[in-house]
């Protein structure tokens, strides 16, 4: 139960710091979105332990565990697109797609060739660091 | 009330989505995949209106930015070995940033697509307030590359395993620049399925590609 108030709390609190971050950022007109910046504010203010992960960490957990649930109006807004998707709906479909995929495969096989190069030369396991503690 | 029913409906088709995918497995049951297709038969068969339904689950999207910065979490636990690889993983953003736009316009003029909609679709794989900026600022309308960007992030969760498996990427670094750089937030939750560190990668990943993008975005014009 102290869990849940907690996580409730810390939430409120990641919503008031990403909305404040968005305000000042429309104040001085500036084009970055509030919640990139406010990401790469947070990671700073954890970084050089301004603030301790303690204190957002279970609400921070939450939001991020249920990220997906905060796509899904997003996605059911293409039902306003109706007439642009029985026109050109396979042709975007296909754009996407393809170079989703050409994308994807390059990107993951230069990434895959770099980083076990790199493995090779130097002995260390970093994978054993890098591996999920899920 | 309705208003009201469209916020916990949306929750409750969430949920159950999450519980089925995690007994099948099969992508297709992904919450991002099976939710949008329910709630959307729901709105056509009971004639509801967007309108409406936007009244109650903007409260949803609403935390689409506090998750977004929550990420922070995760890039700051695998921070030490994160770093080793910071180049590398810049280069492949570089690189998918690039290609995402050079060969999103080329198929947009091949199936000879509208200037307009050439110039929604280009942004595709960022972020959503990067990409509706972009969209913007090159003659597209953002509301409509909204859409593609989250169709998109759809494309990548499904895809992206499938094309994991099949080039045998075996690195966590492989599978998070993959998802993160093609498939921005989306990408990054499946990233997180695979693992903490991979879902680190992502969300760096689809940070630098939004940079990236933004900052080559002026030359855009010069591809459509």
């Amino acid at each position: 139960m102290k869990r849940i108030g907690v996580g409730v709390l810390q939430v409120a609190c990641l919503c008031i710091f990403t909305y404040a971050i968005n305000g000042i950022t429309s104040w001085l007109n500036w084009s970055i979105p509030g919640s990139i910046l406010g990401l790469v504010i947070l990671f700073l203010l954890l970084k050089f332990k301004i603030i301790s992960l303690k204190w957002i960490e279970t609400g921070g957990n939450w939001l991020v565990a249920e990220l997906l649930l905060f796509f899904i109006p997003a996605a059911v807004g293409i039902l306003q697109y109706k007439q642009l998707i029985i026109g050109n709906g396979l042709k975007i479909l296909a754009v996407l797609i393809i170079s989703s995929s050409i994308v994807m495969v390059c990107t993951g096989l230069v990434a895959e060739k770099l980083t076990s190069r790199k493995e090779k030369i130097e002995t260390h396991a970093h994978d054993t660091v890098l591996k999920s503690h899920n | 009330m309705l208003m009201i029913l469209c916020l916990s409906l949306t929750i409750s088709i969430y949920f159950a989505a999450k519980w089925v995918y995690k007994k099948r497995g099969k992508v297709y049951y992904s919450p991002l995949v099976l939710a949008p297709i329910v709630l959307i038969l729901v709105l056509i068969i009971f004639n509801i209106p967007y309108s409406t339904y936007e009244e109650g689950s903007k409260w949803i999207t609403a935390l689409l930015q506090p998750a977004t910065v929550a990420l922070a979490i995760p890039l700051y636990k695998y921070y030490p070995s994160l770093k080793k690889f910071f180049k590398e993983i810049g280069f492949c953003v570089l690189i998918g940033s690039i290609l995402a736009i050079l060969i999103s316009s080329f198929l947009s003029k091949l199936l000879k697509l509208d200037h307009s909609l050439s110039a929604s679709i280009i942004p595709y794989s960022i972020t959503t307030p990067i990409a509706m900026n972009i969209a913007s600022i090159i003659g597209g309308v953002p509301t409509i590359t909204a859409v593609f960007v989250i169709l998109t992030g759809i494309i990548g969760m499904v895809l992206g395993p499938v094309i994991i498996i099949q080039f045998h990427l075996k690195s966590d670094i492989a599978k998070g620049v993959l998802l993160g750089i093609s498939a921005h937030g989306a990408g990054t939750a499946k990233a997180l399925e695979f693992s903490t560190g991979a879902g680190a990668i992502a969300s760096i990943c689809m940070i630098l590609a939004a940079m990236i993008s933004f900052i080559i975005s002026p030359l855009i014009p010069f591809f459509i």
